[in-house]
């Protein structure tokens, strides 16, 4: 079975390395540092299985996931986070990924979760399968008006520039790195602080850190 | 301090080979490897610090503890050269557990591998007796360099990191 590793760390893609190669026949084919380079190496290789961290430079690993199961949506993906938060794993299902962990349990969890992706099965920290089947049961239990969540959920390309924005990057240098124009990187960052009722860069930043787009 | 950085103009590995000097000078008036104990709540990194060391056979990792108390424990039961040390972690955290085994065991060398980059914790650091300070995202480059550097009785500071305060704090030792 052939593995894609993206941290940015090197240390921790090390790390990753060393627990996925002890079992035979599982091979690390690529390493990624940021999101792009995961989904550009996911198309280039097809690995059956993506481990990815979500707090990585330039493209975070949950756009990451979503570009690469749009392409790819026989390869599965395991999500790693250092921390767990309720908000982070619905939108971690809502991208396609069937997998999710915490870093601090990677020596437990981690075998097991390829393990079960490689037979295309999901796997859940323990957290986040409570708050999942929680969800399930109680559908309804203290859900916010869902036309409003639809109304003010965030697009894909406009998920891309809160990471751009957040990283301290202007709206000319965004427009610059996505290839748009000046006029649409304005247009989406006004839709993007209405849509999340942001006032400043500042609380942008903040929003970014509390969901795990950027590192604090 | 600074004498690592004159060592090596030829790149990375040039410095790394010309300070495993360091560690065999150790082999040859001791007798014996370097041994090492590493100390991370997570797994992940405790793996990628067992993974950059299998590289350097020179260097005896002898132990591997997931919170300050078990450090603190082992680091008695094993007497190791150099404890590499997280220092976010549960219960007792890392600079506690440096500070306890610097009291308790002078000669070993804890060397702090962590996230924080703050002038502050490094200040904390060496107050609480650690000789080296190392960032995770750096490891993969500096960490057998940090090591070599602190058994030849030296002390190392990640260059990321504020090394003026961190300068400040070991001068004012």
């Amino acid at each position: 079975m052939r593995i894609l590793v993206a941290d940015d760390h090197d240390i921790i893609r090390r790390g990753l390395k060393e627990l996925l190669t002890s079992r035979s026949g599982w091979e690390v084919c690529a390493e990624a540092k940021t999101g792009r380079e995961a989904v550009m190496l996911a198309e280039q290789l097809r690995p059956d299985v993506v481990v990815m961290d979500i707090s990585m430079p330039d493209l975070n690993g949950l756009e990451a996931a979503r570009k690469i199961r749009k392409s790819l949506p026989k390869t599965e993906i395991l999500i790693l986070t250092l921390h767990f938060s309720d908000q982070l794993v619905r939108e971690i299902v809502e991208a396609g990924v069937r997998a999710y962990i915490m870093k601090s349990d990677a020596d437990r969890d981690l075998v097991a979760a390829v393990e079960a992706l490689a037979n295309h099965r999901p796997f859940f920290t323990a957290r986040a399968a409570d708050m999942l089947l929680d969800g399930f049961v109680r559908p309804h239990s203290a859900q916010p008006d869902p036309d409003a969540v639809i109304r003010n959920r965030l697009t894909s390309r406009e998920r891309e520039i809160v990471q751009l924005l957040a990283e301290g990057k202007s709206s000319k240098e965004v427009a610059v790195s996505l290839g748009i124009s000046v006029k649409t990187a304005e247009t989406h960052r006004a839709n993007i602080m209405r849509k999340l009722e942001l006032h400043s860069v500042s609380e942008l930043v903040r929003y970014a850190v509390r969901n795990q787009i950027i590192e604090a | 301090m600074s004498d690592w950085r004159s060592e090596g103009t030829s790149g990375i590995r040039g410095e790394a080979l010309g300070w495993s000097i360091c560690s065999l000078l150790f082999v040859i008036l001791w007798g014996n490897m370097p041994r090492v104990l590493i100390v991370d709540d997570h797994a992940v990194i405790r793996r990628g610090v067992q993974g950059i060391l299998s590289t350097y056979p020179e260097w005896d990792l002898c132990g591997e503890a997931d919170n300050g108390q078990d450090a603190i424990r082992l680091a008695g039961e094993l007497a190791p050269e150099v404890v590499i040390m997280d220092v976010s972690m549960p219960g007792m955290n890392g600079l506690e557990a440096t500070r306890i085994i610097h009291d308790v065991l002078p000669e070993t060398k804890v060397l702090l591998l962590t996230l924080h980059s703050s002038s502050e914790f490094v200040r904390s650091a060496f107050r609480a007796g650690a000789r080296g300070y190392v960032l995770k995202s750096d490891a993969e480059n500096e960490l057998v360099r940090a090591l070599n550097v602190v058994i030849g009785e030296g002390t190392y500071v990640s260059p990321a990191v504020d090394a003026r305060a961190a300068k400040e704090s070991i001068f004012n030792n």
